[in-house]
């Protein structure tokens, strides 16, 4: 909780400060917990500012929660106001329900070279053409490549006529925002940047609103600090987590991330950033990729809306996702 | 901003957080005997507590002004940057057009291959070609190598820079504008501009990686990182695991800021191990796999070298064959005479 002196409220005057002060009282938890009438050394003259603060401060507490919101709210919310993004690939998008939903956070978990960033790519095309919403990228393994963008682009804008196809193809490049952030620092510090100047960014633009946050990959820039002795790599890992999915719901905004796996102790592949993370997707997909036969397949590890049971096959080619040529 | 992405040391965030400073904005006209009173640390500390968040705040409000959205690198921005920029070419014409035009600057490339594969050669040559001029349609810059292994020959890096010194001189002579620009070339300063780490321990590799950035501020030219091999140290050593995973990763993640800001192309070589099952697959395990943004994997296939493109975010998979000659990597059928670089006409 912040220090009373950051609440600037008029009634808490520096003699009065100082005085909490003296008794250990800084923090606004501080105040809660003490009995401040009972505090010694108060002199008699003081007693009504002291009422007066305690008024303030309780109802300043009191106005500054969040307001309850009832079940019936959030499923108007829910039909009116939050979408899915669609994947681009179809039997994807019937695992999702329709897509990365807006106000969660996707993760997906796989081996190397098994489809993850190619995936984020695809999404982040569709979203920029269907919607003419931003999307921003964020890219902490140097592994988001334009060209790929433009090849997936074009094949999707195919259908269009020759003359539309280049405005709205570069439209599409420019609704794409691209960071980079190599370690734990920069990107928290980007996610709290980005939080505060979304707000100002729809006010001010006709460009449509940020929809999709995508990090690729989280896991490596937590990955070097996480583990061993140091319990701060867990925090720093953890409001990461926290941060996304603040700026998720708050905004509206669907959240894509990716996670590599690791060797677990019986030598199969489990998800990195182990326990604790867990909990901060709403929704987890795990690819693989059948090396022989080059086929990748999708399967929901977690979803926070329905049963886990269900796969899809898919092949990786010019255009992106595709259905698998083989099984058809 | 939130205390918590302050680099500060944990135990007086902890302190900061418990006395309610949670956000930096809390650190507004504070003095710091107050601070130091308030949150329970030291005078000094407190000091150095507001000093950092003064600094950040600067570097904030300086880019406070621009909105992030509005003012970061679009696609679009990318795509041209990526349209325009020049590769690494590799001397083999078959390799370089499955790489799409050669090693992309700004990227991390690992090369893995068993024993005698042509790994080190590829590293070699690469750091020779680094240096081919502008105008011959090169990146023109230096190379710095990082041999942790032992397995530079200087010799062979001569012979290279021989051969693709007569090369230009050949390619020059055909035509009158630039037969100056050939004789001007030679030897010395292309070996000259290899700047070469013989290190001996993992500590010491990290250390030179962490010491590159001072480095490449001063050498501006250089295009090229080479590691040979990142594996080499970090195979013998190690006990524990988990720290192994962590020094690599975090090694990875400072050669990719590298890549980035200095535009360099950044090669590690790495090596082979052999799973239970008898596989022969790239070393160093599962986690170190994702840090690479491409791997290419060098084997021998009925007498042939191949290179095959396992991981790219770009690329399709593919394979090519190359081959190790005295003059250095070629193409497979004619390893003499080789479509290096066309001159751009002035």
């Amino acid at each position: 909780m912040p220090p009373l002196a950051a609440l600037a409220l008029p009634s808490l005057s520096p003699e009065l400060l100082s005085f909490f002060a003296t008794h250990g009282i800084v923090s606004v938890e501080d105040f809660l917990i003490r009995d401040i009438y009972q505090l010694p050394g108060l002199r008699a003259a003081d007693s009504d500012k002291l009422r007066k603060a305690v008024t303030e401060v309780l109802a300043f507490l009191e106005n500054g929660h969040a307001s309850w919101r009832n079940g019936w709210d959030l499923f108007n919310n829910l039909e009116h106001n939050i979408r899915f993004l669609p994947t681009g690939y179809d039997s994807l998008d019937s695992l999702l329900q329709g897509g990365l939903r807006e106000g969660t956070v996707t993760e997906l978990v796989g081996a190397s070279s098994c489809g993850k960033t190619q995936l984020c790519m695809q999404v982040s095309a569709h979203v920029a053409v269907r919607f003419g919403a931003m999307v921003a990228y964020i890219d902490t393994s140097n592994s988001f490549s334009s060209e790929r963008l433009e090849q997936m682009l074009n094949d999707l804008l195919n259908s269009q006529r020759e003359v539309e196809k280049t405005g709205a193809f570069m439209q599409a490049l420019k609704n794409i925002v691209c960071y980079r952030a190599f370690d734990v620092y920069s990107m928290l510090i980007l996610l709290q940047k980005l939080n505060t100047s979304i707000e100002n960014h729809s006010q001010k633009t006709h460009s449509g609103r940020l929809r999709l946050i995508v990090v690729d990959s989280v896991s490596s820039v937590i990955s070097p600090i996480l583990g061993g002795n140091i319990s701060q790599g867990h925090t720093l890992m953890m409001s990461i987590g926290q941060i996304l999915k603040k700026l998720a719901v708050d905004n509206s905004i669907a959240v894509l991330t990716t996670n590599h796996t690791v060797t677990g102790e019986s030598g199969n592949f489990k998800p990195a950033l182990g326990e604790s993370w867990k909990s901060v997707p709403h929704v987890r997909l795990l690819l693989r990729r059948e090396i022989a036969d080059g086929i990748y397949v999708a399967s929901l590890t977690k979803h926070s809306s329905q049963a886990c049971t269900k796969e899809a096959a898919f092949s990786i080619g010019r255009s992106g996702l595709q259905a698998n040529v083989n099984h058809e | 901003m939130d205390s918590l992405t302050l680099p500060l040391p944990s135990s007086l965030r902890s302190k900061l957080l418990e006395a309610g400073f949670a956000n930096t904005s809390a650190f507004q006209h504070l003095t710091p005997l107050q601070l130091a009173r308030d949150a329970n640390i030291s005078h000094q500390e407190a000091l150095a507590i507001l000093k950092t968040v003064s600094w950040m705040n600067c570097a904030d409000q300086y880019s406070k002004e621009e909105d992030i959205l509005s003012s970061a690198k679009t696609a679009w921005d990318l795509l041209c940057y990526e349209k325009s920029r020049k590769k690494l070419r590799t001397c083999c014409s078959e390799l370089d057009t499955v790489l799409g035009g050669g090693f992309k600057p700004k990227e991390l490339t690992e090369i893995c291959g068993v024993p005698g594969v042509g790994k080190t050669q590829l590293g070699m040559q690469l750091s020779i070609n680094v240096q081919i001029p502008s105008e011959f349609g090169g990146l023109g810059g230096q190379a710095v190598y990082i041999d942790t292994e032992g397995s530079f020959m200087v010799e062979r890096a001569l012979q290279m820079a021989e051969s693709m010194i007569d090369y230009l001189k050949y390619a020059t002579s055909s035509c009158e504008s630039t037969v100056g620009l050939g004789m001007s070339l030679n030897v010395d300063t292309f070996l000259s501009h290899i700047f070469y780490y013989r290190v001996y321990d993992c500590t010491e590799q990290l250390a030179v990686v962490n010491s590159l950035e001072e480095f490449l501020k001063e050498h501006r030219e250089v295009r090229l990182i080479v590691i040979d091999s990142v594996t080499f140290h970090f195979r013998q050593d190690f006990q524990d695991w988990a720290l192994r995973t962590r020094l690599l990763n975090g090694m990875a993640q400072k050669l990719m800021g590298l890549a980035q800001k200095h535009d360099v192309v950044v090669v590690l070589v790495n090596q082979v191990t052999t799973k239970t099952n008898g596989e022969i697959v790239p070393a160093l395990g599962e986690s170190w796999s994702h840090t690479c943004t491409n791997r290419l994997i060098l084997s021998w296939s009925n007498g042939c070298r191949q290179v095959h493109i396992f991981k790219s975010p770009s690329l399709p998979a593919a394979t090519a064959s190359f081959a190790v000659s005295a003059d250095g990597i070629r193409d497979v059928e004619s390893s003499k005479r080789i479509k290096l670089c066309t001159i751009s006409s002035p």
